[in-house]
């Protein structure tokens, strides 16, 4: 069925259409204040929402902040803290800490020794330090 | 694009889409309930509800959705009138009752395009549509003047589709009988 297209209903339609290009100013302006407010109603319940969030977030901000402060600085790098106290270690954040194993350490504390073997012509091969196994 | 970003482009299209149905829901609204003040109250209040539960949906859903709100006031407001005794007769009119003289064909009748070419074309207009029952009504502005399909209709008017063009059919009937006899 098309009687939607009928030409008695087109100009049905424009009628309607005419009406409402017809309403006065004062009726125009309600509808203006009506819609105006229908928005503004839409903000006042979005404010309170996006206040929650700026707070949320702030607060968020505030507590990691709060925990920064809190964390020792760190050392400063020239100073081999670690070597001090090698199960530091294995516990800092600093990926650059893993380059420093517990093997390593040893082989620093006894550079002297190996220092003396290099001077009595007495290390091993250059390539394989072992400093678990002194000569 | 930031959430505040969209928030605000959501807004501009509700007042896009506001303001370009407005206008023919005050006069769908004043069909329906006879006085512009009532009927802007009925607008007003169904901009209202209709931003607050359904602003967030798609715009594609927007036009059923507005007017399935306004549709439901306007019930609810002759429900009111009825509680108080001031009912529209039409209302409660059964679809299948007529008045006989409305089947005889009176031979100088202009036909429903002369009538509505008139300098009065208007007004004979707005009284052949108010003499409609209110889902008869709504049904033919919904379809013939919003433009919604047959399934938005009966989204808006909260009934099937086949109720829709029950509806229709019947205000169709009505307004060719009331306007004189179509050919």
């Amino acid at each position: 069925m098309n009687d939607l297209d009928h030409e008695w209903l087109r100009r049905t339609r424009d009628l309607l259409e005419a009406s409402t290009q017809a309403l006065d100013a004062e009726t125009l302006s309600r509808l203006n204040r009506a819609r105006q407010a229908a928005l503004a109603s839409r903000r006042r319940r979005l404010a309170p929402m996006w206040g929650g969030f700026a707070v949320a977030g702030a607060s968020a901000m505030a507590l990691a902040l709060a925990i920064g402060l809190q964390r020792p600085p760190p050392e400063p790098a020239s100073t081999p803290a670690s070597l001090e106290s090698p199960a530091a270690i294995s516990t800092g954040d600093d990926g650059d800490d893993d380059l420093l194993a517990a093997d390593d350490l040893e082989f620093f504390e006894d550079l002297d020794f190996y220092q003396w073997l290099d001077s009595e012509g007495l290390a091993p091969a250059p390539s394989a330090p072992n400093p678990g196994r002194p000569l | 694009m930031s959430t505040g970003d969209l928030v605000e482009s959501t807004e501009v299209d509700l007042d896009r889409f506001l303001r370009n149905v407005e206008r023919r829901a005050l006069r769908m609204a004043e069909l329906g309930c006879g006085q512009r003040d009532a009927a802007f109250d009925l607008v007003q209040d169904a901009m209202l509800a209709f931003v607050r539960r359904y602003a967030e949906r798609p715009p594609a859903e927007w036009a059923p959705l507005f007017h399935r709100v306004l549709d439901n006031r306007l019930t609810d407001w002759h429900r009111r009138q009825n509680v108080r005794g001031r009912w529209m007769f039409s209302f409660f009119h059964d679809d299948d009752d007529g008045d006989p003289l409305e089947s005889v064909v009176d031979e100088a009748e202009p036909g429903p395009l002369g009538r509505l070419a008139g300098d009065q074309a208007g007004a004979v207009l707005d009284t052949a549509l108010r003499a409609l029952p209110l889902r008869q009504r709504q049904a033919f502005l919904l379809r013939v003047w919003e433009g919604l399909d047959v399934g938005a209709t009966a989204i808006a008017m909260r009934c099937s589709e086949g109720s829709v063009k029950t509806h229709l059919s019947r205000a169709l009937s009505r307004l060719r009988d009331r306007l004189g006899e179509f050919q």
